[in-house]
């Protein structure tokens, strides 16, 4: 058994050296080398880095495990990884079913179905910067700010909104879903196409409503991609940057503080390159677990 | 097919093992020692930062006359342009990926972290080669210099902070505009008045991206007080200067309310805001005239800028400005050749009465300033002197400035915290930030929280 196997495999070896099996390595090499020194480098780059002192101009200097006791230390690292679970937290909470509901009501529309395709996409097309700039308007403490106004009308306010501990994050993730929903809603609209239309006829042959049909059709034939977004979600909510870092700094008081935030500081403000990319090192490991403890949650539930 | 594709592959592996070969090489490693002898006259090539962009027709052809001028000169020098310049974000990856130009602008905040860190190369002998050092102002010179005195700059441009203040808002508060404040009591009073007489903030402070540490650093200067101990090693603001700047913000933001409704604020968005009329008085250097005017299109006539208040004192101001770096890379000719173009592009302005008018025509073709106010990098009768030179294009209205003027001669120059400074002022923005958005803040537990934060941080 042994002896025909190394055989069959010694026999395969030189027939698939003679079929030109070496002319396509060569040929793919250069891709799979440019992959891995352009994709992977940077990585395996970053762990080295990870246990350095290196501000990349001295001399790098192996300091071993220094770095991650120094971030994991740092007392601004607590509050940060609440602060980012917070974010994770209210964008599930808020920003996550948006979208949903966006996808199935424009789907809905056959008509004018386009319309609001395009409306609400449009936010994903602004640039972030320029949105950021425009939302900071519309978050003017004073009561002449238009938040402030509108809501002035109704005899509410004014509120602090990014000035105010409690209401920055909030106001961060209000932002950021207008940002996000249109493109994820493509997404979404993408998955609802495929699902078949004889399951809808049945279930108004059964006497389904509108709801009943979303509930009963809609949501589990697109579970599996609801799934997906969910962790993609995740996973981006923990790297939450642009937003705090243009709206407050950080600030009122590191309400606002993220993990990533504090990544770029140890690197861009401290020069701390090590304790920079420990802590991005550690962020990863995190999320590689989080994906991983999902998929098997979420595994009996998966469509497939 | 196969063949050429084998080629190609082959090409291709080895065109990457050159990169990475390549890449290897330009590591940074031990750098700025490179060189040995200096010979003045050898061919060498240097690159030069901020060079203006296309939108400055008449400041980028001056800037190009001004290198043919100089190579003209210098006939042994090559030199080559780019339009990198400083910014507080991205400088520190530009300083790690080792693309810095030979010359840039760089911000005082910069070398009291990179002289440590061996970013900043050591210039004093090639200073005096080139016959620089005897022009420059020692009590600037602090800035750029280590320990023992060696030196690792030019500084070229260099202000103080004072206390900005719209003389419009002054004049409708029934305040007088060519009196600024002097005292922070006056500060005070001052900023109730014009909150209650016109509804805007009376005073804003900066808080957000290091300017809340930068700034409240600043106060703590003006009422006799340190942030960092003469090494270094520990912090010293948590006594009674640093307290009472806090307890100075937290009165008028929760007694008098005289601080309008936005406490986030970088110093683009204060001088925005400033520029709009929205803000009496603003902690600020005076070149916030240039962008409050120049960008946020606020008219000359409300601009007015004073000393920086003093509590008992006078105690003292903080510095702030910009010098011209040399890259660690440059060897020693490239220093040399760097330190000669500085001199001739800074500092015969100074010296040639020809060269600082033309520098001012220049300047004003661009819509720019000429006269603001500042602090000579240079001893104080060469400044006088080309100051009278360029009397006759002065565009600013100088004698708003006159109580900041006035301060020039008066407050002692303090430098910035020497040690991971940008660090220290990023832990103490939420300090400032905490003051001014909870009410029942206690400064005495958050001063003595971020202390021992800060110091932690100092000894790594």
């Amino acid at each position: 058994m042994f002896q025909q196997r190394t055989q069959k495999s010694g026999r395969s070896v030189a027939t698939w050296y003679r079929s030109g099996g070496l002319s396509s390595i060569f040929f793919a090499l250069p891709l799979v080398l440019i992959f891995l020194y352009f994709s992977w480098g940077p990585i395996v780059r970053g762990l080295v880095l990870s246990f350095q002192k290196n501000n990349l101009v001295l001399p790098a200097e192996w300091v071993g495990w220094s770095n991650f006791s120094y971030v994991l230390t740092d007392p601004q690292l607590p509050q940060a990884a609440l602060n980012t679970l917070y974010f994770a937290f209210l964008a599930l909470i808020f920003g996550f079913p948006v979208p949903l509901f966006l996808a199935v009501f424009i789907s809905e529309l056959r008509k004018t179905g386009w319309l609001y395709n395009v409306l609400s996409y449009l936010p994903a097309v602004v640039p972030p910067v320029a949105a950021i700039l425009l939302w900071t308007f519309f978050y003017d403490p004073s009561g002449a700010g238009v938040f402030n106004s509108i809501l002035g009308w109704f005899g509410i306010g004014p509120f602090a909104w990014l000035n105010s501990q409690t209401l920055a994050m909030p106001a961060i993730v209000l932002e950021a879903t207008w940002a996000g929903a249109g493109a994820t809603s493509i997404i979404y609209l993408a998955a609802l196409t495929g699902v078949r239309t004889e399951l809808y006829e049945a279930a108004e042959l059964d006497g389904a409503g509108i709801w009943s049909r979303v509930w009963h059709v809609t949501l589990p034939q697109i579970r599996g991609i609801i799934l997906i977004m969910m962790l993609l979600q995740l996973i981006g909510t923990f790297q939450v940057f642009t937003e705090p870092f243009l709206f407050t700094g950080g600030g009122p008081n590191n309400a606002t503080m993220t993990v990533l935030l504090l990544i770029y500081r140890y690197a861009f403000v401290n020069g701390d390159f090590g304790a920079a990319t420990a802590l991005s090192v550690l962020l990863a490991v995190v999320l590689c677990a989080l994906s991983v403890v999902y998929h098997f949650v979420t595994r009996r539930w998966s469509t497939t | 097919m196969t063949r050429v594709s084998r080629w190609g592959a082959a090409l291709g592996v080895a065109g990457l093992v050159l990169a990475a070969g390549c890449a290897k090489g330009t590591t940074p490693g031990a750098s700025g020692d490179a060189g040995g002898d200096i010979d003045q006259n050898a061919p060498v090539t240097i690159t030069i930062g901020d060079r203006p962009t296309p939108d400055k027709p008449n400041d980028l052809k001056a800037f190009n006359q001004k290198i043919a001028d100089f190579t003209a000169k210098n006939p042994n020098i090559t030199v080559k342009s780019t339009e990198t310049s400083w910014q507080a974000q991205t400088f520190q990856a530009q300083v790690a990926g080792g693309t810095l130009p030979t010359v840039m602008n760089i911000s005082f905040t910069e070398p009291a972290n990179m002289i440590p860190n061996k970013q900043l190369p050591d210039i004093t002998d090639e200073l005096k080669m080139v016959d620089l050092t005897k022009d420059l102002n020692p009590n600037v010179l602090k800035i750029v210099q280590d320990a023992n005195g060696r030196i690792y700059g030019v500084p070229i441009d260099v202000f103080s902070v004072g206390i900005a203040y719209n003389r419009k808002l002054f004049s409708e508060a029934g305040l007088d505009p060519d009196k600024p404040p002097t005292t922070w009591d006056e500060v005070r009073q001052y900023a109730k008045q014009i909150h209650d007489k016109t509804g805007k903030a009376g005073y804003s402070q900066l808080t957000t991206n290091n300017t809340g540490g930068w700034m409240l650093t600043t106060m703590t200067y003006s009422m006799g007080g340190t942030v960092e101990s003469a090494d270094g090693k520990k912090s010293t603001f948590n006594d009674a200067p640093t307290k009472k700047a806090l307890q100075l913000l937290k009165d008028m933001r929760w007694t008098d309310n005289s601080m309008g409704s936005r406490f986030l604020y970088n110093q683009e968005e204060v001088r925005q805001d400033f520029a709009a009329g929205k803000i009496g008085m603003v902690l600020q250097a005076p070149d916030a005239y240039d962008m409050s005017v120049k960008q946020f299109g606020m008219k000359p006539a409300d601009f007015g800028e004073g000393a920086l208040p003093q509590d008992g004192g006078p105690y003292g101001t903080l510095t702030g400005g910009s010098l011209k770096m040399i890259s660690p890379k440059a060897t020693k000719n490239e220093i040399v050749a760097a330190l000669k173009w500085i001199k001739f592009d800074q500092f015969d302005k100074y010296t040639t009465e020809s060269v600082a008018v033309q520098d001012a025509k220049t300047t004003i073709a661009d819509k720019g300033f000429v006269g603001r106010p500042g602090i000579s990098p240079l001893s104080q009768s060469t400044y006088d002197q080309f100051n009278k030179w360029r009397e006759p294009y002065v565009n600013v209205p100088v004698k708003q400035f006159q109580g900041y003027i006035d301060s020039t001669t008066s407050l002692k120059l303090l430098p910035e915290p020497s040690n991971k400074g940008q660090e220290v002022y990023s832990l103490l923005d939420p300090v400032v930030q905490q003051v001014l958005t909870k009410k029942d803040a206690d400064i005495d537990k958050l001063l003595s929280d971020t202390a021992s934060k800060i110091d932690a941080r100092l000894a790594r």
